[in-house]
């Protein structure tokens, strides 16, 4: 996928990392050559790879660490540290490519320093011009709940995440979300009932901060706007959402709910999460969203096969509890759907310096790298999150587990997740901890029939790990169960061969591979 | 010149509708004794047959062989804008690349036609050998649909296993197992609710459930089911359409490992 485009893009990022020295990231990018933050990653991981020789990269590291109490963290990190920063993660940490330069500069702020030009720019168009900031067309997080208007029109059907939150609060108005923001973040930050949340808000406040001076503070009136409507925000954030939301959102809302509550009973639950529940909650919403969101993503089938087929796992038992889960709670739902949007904006656009500072610390305060890990984690899941069509209810249930399984990086669900992370990003074969990836291969038998199997290459020792694999990549790589039409047709097309899929050499007793009806009949 | 018309427009429909799970894109094959179909599923696991015999059909001309690709999905959009007891007529001109349904409703007071574009379909025709097989049950439809069902809950397999006892239905998965035992029973006041085994030798194979229910979608054509199973062979689902033809599902069993490897 990454080939076609590469083939132009290359060629000029090359010419500005070795000929102008400068610093390339993905989010900058995204932004010049106008693809997605998950292509635009892709491209650079692939650039990255073929002029490892000649120029430097840094990493973005992101996972869970060891210290108590566990704190999610992302780091930057060049890549002869690389492996010294992968030691302070608990089991698998994502690694992707952030940027890459022809040498690491001696001001870390040099490497921002272009992508926040280009966000400055952006921002200082004119309020009637729709850019890729403002309506956030390349973030791989979206929320159906934000209306964009840019000079009076809806910016994007797909309306998706204020990734640049910050630029857009300041310039463009009428944002409900955004106008909640101010509020909400003292809120959730005194409240502290979970780690995260809370964590988050602070980190959006530095960062609001750091974002409205640098957009040069362009217009006056949305920042009043702002502290006007901040007055409701805080106690309505339901209404807010929902009045923002409008009428198409409003089953989205409910299947946002619906994960939130059914997560502590999904099977992912066996992960024995040592974080606070509520936690997860808000986690698993925000990848909740992020999928139903995704539905409107052009990402490819491909992940939302394995997708799909881990749904076909265990939907069937989860669907019990999203059906009662779907009346109440409408507030914490909000709450945690709002919390993401903040922090979401600001990461995006402004939170760079934060996540340098990081780099020269190395000590990590656990408010600024939630925010970070989160979008970056969203990120990286968009792909496998995409598959929320139209059944809504047993494939929110497996967002849910995505959500969680974010967190712990150690479940067998979470290492489809990863592993899809590590296809697209390849530097995790260097990580530390067990770490798998999903491969397709097939092959012509014994029989001479065709068969594709998906094979978890790299296994993890983990003994009760690779049991929970087994069973997972049984009912994963056969098709996923018949009841859902949908499902059937849609593996079935882009998986030919899938019922014969299985690994070798973990075959329970009941494991049979399928045969081939043109083993039996001669074409005529 | 191709002119079918059929009383029963609802069969056409469930016709339709218990192939379009499994087949999306198939050719219609019109000959002076009948419109036929063959198609795989696209992992060919899984092979639909269906014969409609011209003497079924209320008006059947065809003048000379035609083969016209289809949309399954497509064509089922259209049949239900029919009503079930409509009368539907299918006519295609020999050079063209259209097909036209026309909808009759019973008391000829709403006349509506659809055109629809044929489409240029690849088809790999696979030649079916008759074969004896060793195990054949016949069975109530509605009972096959439901024990399909039900073991997809527990596994994505099933194992079918007839002996002279009867036939056992058994499934494993992550939550238990499941096995579902039917024995020959003949007793029934109404023959389409009898069950009967007709075994030359004991059979066992393993099928992936999600195609057992998707075949299941012909429920509807008929009371009664026929699996006709034979270890070498695939096996067959086959669903009587009432005076027209039948609706054949073969699949390809599953293969245990260790033979596999053997």
């Amino acid at each position: 996928m990454a080939a076609d485009g590469a083939l132009e893009i290359f060629p000029q990022v090359q010419a500005l990392v070795l000929d102008k020295l400068q610093v390339v990231s993905y989010k900058w990018l995204s932004r010049n050559f106008s693809v997605s933050s998950n292509y635009a990653k892709r491209l650079i991981q692939e650039f990255a790879e073929r002029h490892c020789s000649e120029l430097e990269v840094i990493y973005t590291l992101s996972g869970w660490l060891k210290s108590e109490p566990q704190t999610y963290c992302v780091k930057l990190a060049s890549t002869h540290k690389l492996e010294e920063a992968k030691q302070v993660f608990k089991d698998n940490c994502s690694v992707q490519v952030y940027s890459v330069q022809a040498c690491v500069p001696n001001d870390l702020a040099v490497i921002w320093n272009a992508e926040f030009v280009q966000a400055e720019e952006l921002f200082n168009q004119p309020l009637t011009e729709g850019n890729c900031l403002r309506d956030n067309r390349f973030c791989g997080v979206s929320n159906s709940f934000v209306k964009r208007i840019v000079d009076g029109k809806h910016v994007g059907a797909a309306a998706p995440w204020p990734m640049n939150g910050k630029g857009v609060a300041i310039e463009s108005k009428g944002i409900s979300t955004v106008k909640g923001q101010p509020v909400q973040h003292p809120q959730q930050g005194s409240g502290a009932k979970n780690g995260m949340q809370s964590s988050i808000a602070v980190s959006s406040d530095n960062i609001e901060k750091v974002a409205l001076d640098a957009a040069s503070k362009v217009t006056k009136p949305p920042l009043i706007k702002e502290s006007v409507s901040g007055g409701n925000a805080g106690k309505n954030k339901g209404q807010n959402v929902k009045s923002s939301s409008g009428t198409a959102s409003s089953l989205a809302s409910l299947w946002g709910n619906a994960s939130a509550k059914s997560k502590p009973v999904t099977p992912a639950a066996e992960t024995a999460i040592d974080t606070s529940i509520a936690a997860a909650t808000a986690e698993a919403q925000i990848c909740a969203r992020e999928a139903l969101d995704a539905a409107n993503s052009e990402d490819e089938d491909h992940h939302n096969n394995h997708k799909r087929e881990r749904n076909g796992v265990s939907g069937r038992k989860r669907r019990v509890f999203l059906d009662f889960s779907d009346d109440d709670d409408e507030e914490e739902n909000v709450t945690s759907l709002s919390s993401p949007d903040v922090f979401k904006g600001k990461h995006a656009a402004e939170s760079l310096p934060k996540t340098e500072s990081l780099l020269e610390r190395s000590k990590l305060s656990t408010a600024e790298p939630k925010g970070d890990r989160l979008s970056d984690g969203l990120d990286g899941t968009e792909g496998k999150n995409s598959s929320l069509p139209s059944d809504a209810d047993e494939r929110s249930a497996s967002i849910t587990m995505g959500g969680i399984s974010l967190k712990k990086k150690t479940k067998s669900y979470n290492q489809g997740d990863t592993d899809k992370n590590n296809k697209d990003v390849t530097t995790t074969s260097t990580s530390t901890s067990p770490k798998r990836r999903k491969v397709l291969k097939t092959r012509i038998d014994n029989r001479g029939r065709e068969v594709t199997e998906v094979i978890w290459e790299g296994e993890t020792a983990d003994s009760n790990m690779s049991e929970k694999n087994i069973s997972v990549n049984d009912a994963a790589n056969r098709p996923p169960v018949a009841n859902k039409a949908q499902a059937a047709g849609i593996a079935a097309s882009t998986n030919p061969g899938k019922g014969g899929n299985k690994k070798p050499g973990k075959g329970g007793p009941k494991d049979a591979k399928q045969g081939n009806i043109l083993s039996f009949f001669k074409r005529v | 010149m191709l002119e079918l018309r059929l009383l029963q427009g609802g069969l056409l429909k469930k016709v339709l509708e218990a192939m379009r799970e499994l087949v999306t894109d198939a050719n219609f094959d019109c000959s002076r004794s009948g419109c036929s179909l063959q198609a795989m599923d696209s992992s060919h696991v899984a092979l639909v047959a269906l014969l409609l015999r011209s003497d079924g059909f209320d008006h059947f001309r065809c003048d000379r062989n035609r083969s016209m690709g289809m949309n399954l999905n497509h064509v089922a959009k259209l049949l239900r804008c029919a009503g079930n007891d409509d009368i539907i007529t299918l006519k295609a001109d020999d050079d063209g690349d259209t097909v036209t349904f026309m909808f009759e409703s019973p008391k000829q007071d709403k006349i509506a036609d659809f055109e629809m574009k044929l489409m240029d379909i690849q088809s790999e025709h696979l030649g079916i050998p008759e074969a004896e097989y060793q195990a054949i049950v016949k069975m109530p439809s509605q009972e096959f649909a439901r024990i399909c069902r039900d073991l997809s809950t527990i596994g994505d397999s099933v194992v079918i296993s007839v002996t002279k006892e009867g036939v056992k239905f058994s499934t494993k998965g992550d939550i238990g197992s499941a096995n579902i035992v039917c024995r020959q029973n003949t007793t029934v006041d109404k023959p389409e609710e009898s069950t009967i085994i007709e075994m030359k030798d004991p059979v066992s194979l393993t099928f992936a459930l999600r195609y057992l229910i998707s075949f299941t979608k012909a429920t509807p054509l008929s009371n009664t089911v026929t699996v006709s199973m034979s270890s070498d062979l695939p096996m067959v689902v086959e669903y009587k359409i009432a005076d027209m033809g039948y609706i054949r599902y073969y699949l390809a069993p599953k293969i245990d490992e260790d033979e596999d490897q053997a």
